[in-house]
């Protein structure tokens, strides 16, 4: 993707929704266009299997196009709406295939629930890049690392608080204060810091 | 649910923000998700916590999905038309074949070892593709002499398109539309016929695709199914 302006990159990622939402079949295309490469790695990050990935967004843009009408562009920026479509299903496809496997698999607190893919940065370095271009980064940065490193894996592999215990080694009661301090921490930042509308 | 209420307005922000992070999960999320579709305060605050995160997904790289993805997605949909034409020369545009690049590397290999394979194995002024999918495990291998007007497909794999369905064969030339080469036909080895000889027929095309389409071929004249082969047209002459 073009690293155009941020905000000149919403409008015309707004432009193209209203115009999905009028059933316009290029905009759509245009649409795929530009979000599908951002999309798809957030979906593979998180399902950590590329089929299930693939499904994901196609799922993900069929609903797109039936509900872009629903879009509010006074109530979020596009790319945040469509984010938030995703990484939806994908918690969806993560639940159905724990209840698809919870009978199956034999119990053992001492594995982690997953490996962790050892490729690309791992997920507290990206909550430092993505933090990079802003002050977010200011805010990230000042959680304790146990915390940081929890919120991290939650956001960009999706994982639940057991696995995050399982995974950490830590007590599940740990890791819930770690995750809700570090949310209350991170919001009071944010907020301070005049990044949320 | 009496989540707007101010005094669960500290639980309703810890709720939101579990839901945006991920990590309510099971009929907690469920029960959240259908508090959001009917009371703005609580979508409001799922939102903002939305935002809020959004910043940092930013970051992660982009990775581009294979083509089949957006085939899959116009055919779900029953797009036949801008859609079909805007994505395709929309992942012409932006180089969508690069995903292939495992595959040229197989490609390489199969043909060394083809190479190998004895004096004999390549006679003459030879043009050869190695035809990989994106896991890089070659698939067919094209080969034509450049005086004749026929290629021929060897199958690697045994690969059945499957009922009412058919492999088709398309050159792919630098910045314009795919070309058909034909339908390419079932079990064992097939050969194509060329316009003219292959050395002309193929001059200015660098790579060929295998797309799955209905049976008798793409009714459009562009690949309309999954592309699941591609190779790199490589010249012995």
């Amino acid at each position: 993707m073009p690293a155009a302006d941020p905000a000149e990159r919403s409008a015309r990622l707004a432009a193209s929704l209203a115009r999905v939402a009028l059933a316009d079949q290029r905009a759509f295309a245009a649409l795929y266009g530009q979000t599908s490469a951002h999309l798809y790695a957030v979906a593979l990050r998180i399902v950590r299997d590329p089929a299930a990935a693939e499904d994901i967004l196609q799922e993900a843009y069929v609903s797109i196009w039936h509900n872009a009408g629903r879009y509010d562009a006074a109530k979020s920026q596009p790319i945040t709406w469509l984010t938030a479509i995703v990484r939806n299903r994908c918690l969806d496809h993560l639940r159905r295939r724990d209840l698809d496997t919870v009978t199956l698999t034999p119990i053992d607190d001492d594995a982690p629930a997953y490996d962790i893919p050892d490729e690309g940065p791992a997920p507290p370095d990206l909550l430092l890049q993505g933090a990079d271009a802003s002050a977010v980064r200011a805010c990230v940065e000042a959680l304790e690392a146990g915390p940081r490193q929890a919120i991290a894996l939650a956001f960009f592999q999706g994982l639940s608080h057991a696995e995050l215990a399982s995974h950490m080694r830590q007590p599940l009661g740990t890791i819930k204060s770690w995750v809700r301090r570090a949310l209350e921490r991170l919001k009071r930042c944010l907020d301070g810091a005049g990044l949320v509308r | 649910m009496d989540l707007a209420h101010p005094e669960r307005r500290e639980r309703l922000d810890q709720l939101a923000a579990e839901y945006a992070l991920g990590t309510l999960r099971g009929r907690a999320r469920d029960r959240f998700a259908r508090a959001m579709r009917s009371d703005p305060v609580v979508a409001e605050a799922a939102r903002d916590w939305e935002r809020r995160l959004a910043a940092l997904a930013a970051a992660v790289p982009g990775i581009t999905p294979a083509p089949r993805v957006w085939t899959g997605i116009v055919t779900r949909l029953g797009l036949h038309g801008a859609a079909e034409e805007a994505g395709l020369s929309w992942w012409q545009r932006l180089g969508f074949w690069r995903g292939f690049a495992l595959a040229s590397f197989a490609a390489a290999l199969a043909l060394s070892v083809l190479q190998l394979s004895g004096p004999g194995a390549l006679p003459g002024e030879t043009l050869v593709v190695v035809l990989a999918g994106p896991d890089a495990r070659p698939a067919m291998i094209a080969t034509a002499a450049r005086n004749e007007r026929v290629l021929t497909m060897k199958p690697v794999i045994d690969a059945d398109p499957g009922p009412g369905r058919a492999y088709e064969l398309w050159a792919l030339p630098d910045g314009a539309a795919p070309q058909s080469l034909g339908v390419i036909p079932r079990g064992g080895v097939a050969r194509i016929p060329l316009r003219s000889a292959s050395g002309e027929a193929l001059a200015r095309i660098p790579q060929l695709a295998v797309s799955l389409e209905p049976a008798g071929g793409s009714p459009t004249g562009a690949p309309t199914g999954p592309v699941l082969f591609t190779g790199r047209v490589e010249r012995f002459y």
